[in-house]
């Protein structure tokens, strides 16, 4: 069954005449794992924004189209309510910081406190959330004090704690480094396993062909593909949507080399390397 | 701790009476210097928040903001002390200048009313952690927005302060003087305060976003991680803080 449900989604910003989302439908399963990918401007957070409720309830403008998440209706549902089905976790870790509390611990509870999650229970959660992230040993250090990929981890940390069905990540890794990138793709692969439905705006598009089941293209507002890494990143146009596929791949098309199980160039350094080492 | 704070961590007395008890002292012995207008009254009263002061061993930490206040007092102490309507009594002269009696004494009571003003929320701000205070005050009813409001305040300008810092660095880089006389710390005034504002709306909007994607606007009731604190003789000194301010209303009704 779908936890996602797109259908016919259009949105254009107050003061625009232009669309964002241009009928727009898909569908994702529970545990799927889908990447966003598509140039600046392309979309991909006024999507991230219509699946957590923000668009039409915190931008206004105008909006057609329905969009379904664990069963509720967005339109019919204030943000806050929806904030209980899906979390968001966007690019500036900074800014997802409230700003209003003293310790790392205090942060992650904002969330809970607000649903009104009662106190032994958001401990229980706090802590399980903590360990997932990784980030026990900073439960008491102040909010400001961290880098960049912690304060990233921390607020992560502040939504899987409201226990989310759906997490939608907007570009989570541009801030980070090589390094914090790769501890939150790990941290979103582990989620997943817990059953928990990732949906990442990322332009790391090696990494993306790594983790993701599915990927959705996007252009102008469009939806330009919605497949398997494999099928997304063998297409020849990407370049004309301001994407450059994987290194894999291109290494692939220029050496010839298609995944023996797919058929298609392979996504994976992983793929590639199989593939190489079966022909020599 | 990247926040500004003025709470003393000490041990006192005084930071061990509840937070609202504090602010209810804040409240009754400002009121009672208005209640009852009397030199020696409101003299009493000052010398109590000073005492409170020093028994919450913050009395040093007072003084920095009382010589704040230092401008305004001589303003009144000038204004009253000359021009008072009811000045008739002169009390000294230089040259031209004239002091009356009553323009001096409304001026002193003046004086200690904003002294004691300072002291009592002196008492408050610099013995009680100000986001406890803030969630006594959630508890019992303020609006969460407000209380956030006070809290994110108080990190947010350290935080600008150090994105005013990293502009100035960028600018500098390029070639702007930012230091120097004052014409040209006129000129670079506008280059540095546009984009840290412009951040700053930016930041606020996105944190706007991350406050309502966790339920901050949701109409549940909300629950708290942290535990009210317990502490002791909270409705004796309420109660007495009460008959006080009864007591003085009193005394103006039937004097």
């Amino acid at each position: 069954m779908s936890i996602i449900q797109v259908e016919g989604l259009k949105y254009k910003y107050p003061d625009t005449d232009q669309l964002a989302l241009d009928d727009i439908s898909f569908e994702v399963k529970q545990g799927e794992f889908i990447g966003l990918i598509g140039r600046n401007t392309a979309g991909k957070s006024t999507l991230c924004f219509a699946l957590s409720g923000l668009v039409p309830h915190f931008f206004n403008g105008g909006y057609g189209g329905k969009v379904f998440v664990n069963g509720l209706e967005v339109r019919q549902h204030e943000v806050g309510d929806i904030a209980a089905h899906v979390g968001l976790v966007f690019e500036n870790p900074f800014s997802q910081m409230t700003a209003s509390k003293y310790t790392v611990f205090e942060e992650i509870a904002f969330g809970l406190e607000n649903m009104g999650v009662e106190r032994n229970e958001m401990i229980t959660r706090m802590d399980e959330s903590l360990d997932l992230l990784d980030i026990t040993s900073i439960k008491d250090k102040h909010p400001f004090d961290l880098s960049g990929g912690q304060m990233q981890r921390v607020a992560i940390a502040s939504v899987i704690a409201m226990k989310p069905k759906i997490l939608i990540l907007d570009e989570p890794t541009s801030q980070l480094d090589p390094q914090g990138s790769e501890e939150v793709f790990k941290v979103v692969e582990n989620l997943t396993k817990e059953g928990i439905t990732i949906i990442m705006a990322e332009h790391k598009i090696d990494k993306l062909a790594e983790y993701a089941d599915k990927v959705a293209l996007i252009d102008h507002g469009k939806l330009i593909d919605f497949d398997t890494p494999a099928k997304v990143f063998s297409r020849d146009d990407l370049p004309d949507y301001g994407i450059t596929a994987p290194t894999a791949t291109r290494i692939g098309k220029a050496l010839g080399i298609k995944d023996s199980k797919t058929d298609l160039f392979p996504v994976t350094i992983k793929a590639i390397s199989r593939e190489i080492g079966d022909k020599l | 701790m990247s926040t500004m704070t003025l709470y003393v961590d000490k041990k006192s007395f005084i930071h061990h009476v509840a937070p609202l008890t504090k602010l209810l002292y804040v409240m009754v012995s400002i009121a009672i210097t208005y209640i009852i207008p009397k030199l020696e009254f409101v003299l009493f009263v000052t010398l109590t928040s000073l005492l409170i002061l020093a028994i919450g061993k913050v009395f040093r930490k007072i003084l920095p903001i009382l010589a704040l206040s230092i401008l305004l007092i001589i303003s009144i102490i000038i204004v009253q002390g000359f021009f008072h309507p009811e000045n008739q009594t002169v009390l000294y002269s230089i040259g031209f200048i004239t002091f009356y009696k009553e323009g001096l004494t409304f001026a002193a009571l003046l004086t200690l009313r904003v002294l004691n003003m300072i002291m009592s929320f002196g008492i408050l701000i610099l013995t009680t952690k100000h986001d406890e205070l803030v969630e006594d005050l959630i508890k019992k009813g303020m609006s969460p927005k407000i209380g956030y409001v006070l809290l994110s305040v108080l990190q947010l300008i350290p935080q600008m302060r150090a994105t005013m810092g990293k502009i100035t660095d960028a600018q500098r880089s390029r070639g702007m003087e930012t230091e120097g006389n004052l014409l040209v710390r006129v000129k670079a005034f506008f280059p540095l305060i546009v984009p840290v504002v412009l951040n700053s709306l930016h930041n606020t909007r996105e944190r706007a976003i991350a406050l309502e994607v966790r339920g901050f606007n949701t109409k549940m009731k909300k629950t708290f991680l942290n535990l009210s604190k317990e502490y002791q003789y909270t409705k004796t000194i309420q109660s007495i803080l009460w008959a006080i301010l009864i007591v003085t209303i009193a005394w103006r009704i039937l004097s």
